[in-house]
């Protein structure tokens, strides 16, 4: 039997640009589990899309070499007959769904095979349990959280049951449930004789035994480093001590008309880093923003001291507008009448070089930086970030705890909705996770 | 309600809207309309900003038909004629005709949101034909664009305001709706993408599920057909006037049967 895939110095640049996005590629994929690392606009994404021929066939631009996936020359295999075998979950789950309901969208992939409706039934069913979502079945996908999301679009995939399954930063908002239930569908998959291909920032948490590592660097495939293949040891952190109050929920009561969780007490002091951890879909995102004053809390108090917010949303595209990413900060200064230049923001998160590109030519981690870039530049005195390591590699990670770190120690007070416990640890003073309604705290106060 | 029965009753608003000029019959598919979609709009879905869109565009035609028609007899203000387009005079007529006409649009656009606000995507997908399955399916991908579309600009507006915009002026708000709609086309090829990549388009589709007839479906394609037919037997006979406003505006000629028959299109509404 051939292999899933195979290149032979295969190469791709994306229409209008310079550089190649993928260069001399020579690699053979086989069947079960293979993890794809590199930091952010490394190619992984790229790499991926060749796997169904969306890369080139619907992106365009000009690919050289040959490729064969499951045995059909990329050449003349069109992205549509290479689909019926070949599933891929895409970065941003949000933008992949076409129909409204979770049961109807999950089956939108076997009823383009062509299935009996009494197969399709079945496999959606199987979807929808491997990947614990059951329960979400008759709901709109628009009232899910972005992980749900994600756990839907993966349903989705795996409905198809492809030959070859990719998929692209899977676990970017799955909570460590649905990362552990990814893990067991990969598992699998890979168990059965199929082909599974991640591209993940924090491969850990879906490799297995037996799975194969590869690396890309700039479109190249590059001996494996040593960083990013497995979680990093936390740095000893010294506290920090927390000033006065900057806000407080008092007895407060989230949701969207129905209350979602409730006697919730939480306060943030000047300084001081709090994250807010819980299963997809447990109330995070309404209980961040409630906490911003974006949205009002069906009872109880809050209060917020006066002074300048920055808030990340889950989808850093509605920040990013401008022309250059330098343009995008800039505005974050001429609107809010800043004391400050773009240049070190820029810097801080490693953007100088990125200053005069298209926020939205960028990759998704670049983007998710750019945002951060925009939305924290200067001195805010409030900070409230919304899955801000979405799509991060490990480097950008270090990046936002550092920048966190000195915003914090300047006095502000950061509050952080995040899936990534990781984080939550190694950047958090205390440690809360909403669950079933209800908000715990899991780190006692380190001060 | 059925896909099929909204849509056979969403083409009998929108021939009786178009059919006839007559201002009064226009109304009465308006309100049928506007009664519809408010009994039976989906859970969840707002139709505050809907209406309100639908209200500005008709209140739009009125101004520009009264500002631009310079057509009538009797002038309720002459503006000097050195005023590109607008200079002359601006007639009474012109404001009249401007209101039919915004009756007619807005009859006709709020029947044809009932579609997506009374009707979900995938049910409209299933009741095509096996033969309209692809076009059902891009269907269904574009009428998610819309609600996409007003979710993008919620979030985008919200993110603005906390990176310090503020709404001045008209101009201001290009820095909501330039990234709205830049998102929302940026997420259309998106999902294209992953269409094509969940094998959209590879060959004959099925479908999970097929649409169900109620009782209550039938009465709405019964009455919306016989207020169709019966609308346009009444034109053919000469029962809906040929009604215009200029020279000089008359009143609207109303006759029984072609009430009637916009009556019927209040069934919907009244059905559980």
């Amino acid at each position: 039997m051939s292999s899933p895939a195979r290149f032979e110095n295969f190469g791709y640049r994306y229409p209008e640009t310079d550089g190649l996005a993928l260069s001399g590629l020579s690699l053979e994929l086989g069947s079960g589990l293979t993890l794809l690392g590199g930091v952010s606009g490394s190619g992984k994404t790229t790499f991926l899309r060749s796997l169904n021929g969306l890369v080139p066939h619907f992106h365009g631009g000009q690919a050289t070499g040959r490729a064969w996936i499951l045995g059909h020359d990329l050449r003349t295999a069109t992205t549509r007959r290479l689909a019926r075998e070949v599933a891929m979950v895409f970065q941003e789950p949000e933008s992949q769904f076409v129909l409204d309901r979770v049961r109807r969208e999950v089956a939108f992939g076997p009823e383009n095979l062509g299935l009996p409706p009494s197969t399709i039934a079945d496999r959606v069913d199987e979807a929808l349990q491997a990947m614990e979502v059951s329960a979400l079945a008759e709901r709109q996908i628009s009232t899910l959280s972005g992980g749900q999301r994600q756990r839907v679009a993966l349903a989705g995939a795996l409905a198809m049951r492809p030959s070859l399954l990719a998929l692209d930063e899977p676990t970017s908002q799955l909570d460590d449930s649905g990362a552990r239930a990814l893990q067991a569908a990969c598992e699998r998959l890979a168990a059965g004789g199929l082909a599974v291909v991640v591209a993940e920032h924090r491969p850990w948490r879906v490799e297995s035994a037996g799975s194969r590592r590869l690396e890309l660097d700039r479109g190249r495939l590059v001996p494996l480093s040593q960083a990013g293949w497995s979680p990093a040891a936390l740095p000893p952190r010294s506290p920090r001590p927390p000033g006065a109050t900057a806000w407080e929920l008092t007895d407060v009561t989230i949701g969207h008309g129905e209350p979602i969780a409730s006697g919730i007490n939480l306060a943030c002091a000047a300084g001081e880093v709090v994250c807010l951890t819980g299963p997809n879909g447990s109330g995070k995102t309404t209980l961040l923003r409630t906490a911003s004053g974006l949205r009002p809390p069906l009872s109880g108090r809050v209060v917020r001291r006066s002074g300048r917010a920055a808030y990340l949303p889950q989808e850093p595209g509605g920040v990013l507008h401008q022309a250059t990413v330098l343009d995008e900060v800039q505005q974050t200064i001429r609107w809010l009448k800043l004391d400050s230049q773009p240049g070190p923001i820029l810097a801080e998160f490693q953007l100088s070089g990125l200053a005069g590109r298209d926020p939205r030519d960028l990759s998704t981690g670049q983007r998710q930086r750019a945002a951060l870039a925009a939305v924290l530049v200067g001195r805010p005195d409030l900070v409230f970030l919304d899955e801000p390591t979405r799509g991060a590699d490990p480097g950008s990670r270090a990046l936002l705890i550092r920048v966190l770190e000195r915003l914090a120690s300047q006095g502000a007070a950061v509050l952080i909705a995040t899936s990534d416990t990781d984080l939550a640890h190694q950047i958090g003073d205390r440690v809360y996770e909403l669950r079933q309604g209800r908000l715990r705290e899991l780190v006692p106060a380190t001060a | 309600m059925n896909p099929r029965a909204v849509t056979v009753w969403v083409g009998a608003v929108l021939v009786v809207s178009l059919a006839g000029q007559d201002p009064i019959y226009r109304a009465l598919a308006l309100g049928a309309a506007v009664a519809v979609l408010v009994a039976r709009h989906r859970a969840g879905t707002r139709l505050r900003p809907a209406l309100l869109a639908v209200a500005a565009a008709a209140s739009l035609t009125v101004l520009l038909n009264f500002g631009l028609s310079h057509t009538g007899q009797d002038v309720a203000v002459r503006l000097p004629g050195w005023i590109p387009a607008l200079g002359g005079p601006l007639t009474l007529e012109g404001a009249i005709y401007g209101v039919d006409i915004g009756l007619g649009l807005a009859a006709c656009v709020i029947a044809g949101i009932s579609l997506s606000l009374v009707v979900e995507a995938h049910q409209l997908v299933d009741a095509l034909p096996a033969w309209l399955s692809r076009t059902g399916a891009a269907l269904g991908a574009a009428m998610s664009l819309v609600p996409r579309l007003g979710h993008s600009f919620l979030a985008v507006r919200e993110a603005q305001q906390m990176r310090g915009w503020r709404p001045r002026g008209l101009r201001s708000w290009s820095a909501v709706v330039v990234p709205s709609v830049l998102t929302t086309i940026e997420g259309s090829v998106l999902l294209a993408e992953a269409m094509e990549a969940r094998a959209f388009g590879s060959g004959t589709r099925t479908a999970l599920a097929s649409s169900r007839w109620r009782a209550a479906d039938l009465i709405v394609v019964l009455t919306a057909v016989v207020a169709l037919l019966g609308f346009l037997a009444s034109l053919a006979l000469g029962q809906v006037a040929s009604w215009q406003p200029y020279p000089s505006p008359g009143v609207p000629g109303v006759n029984p049967w072609p009430v009637i028959c916009c009556l019927a299109l209040f069934t919907p509404a009244a059905l559980r």
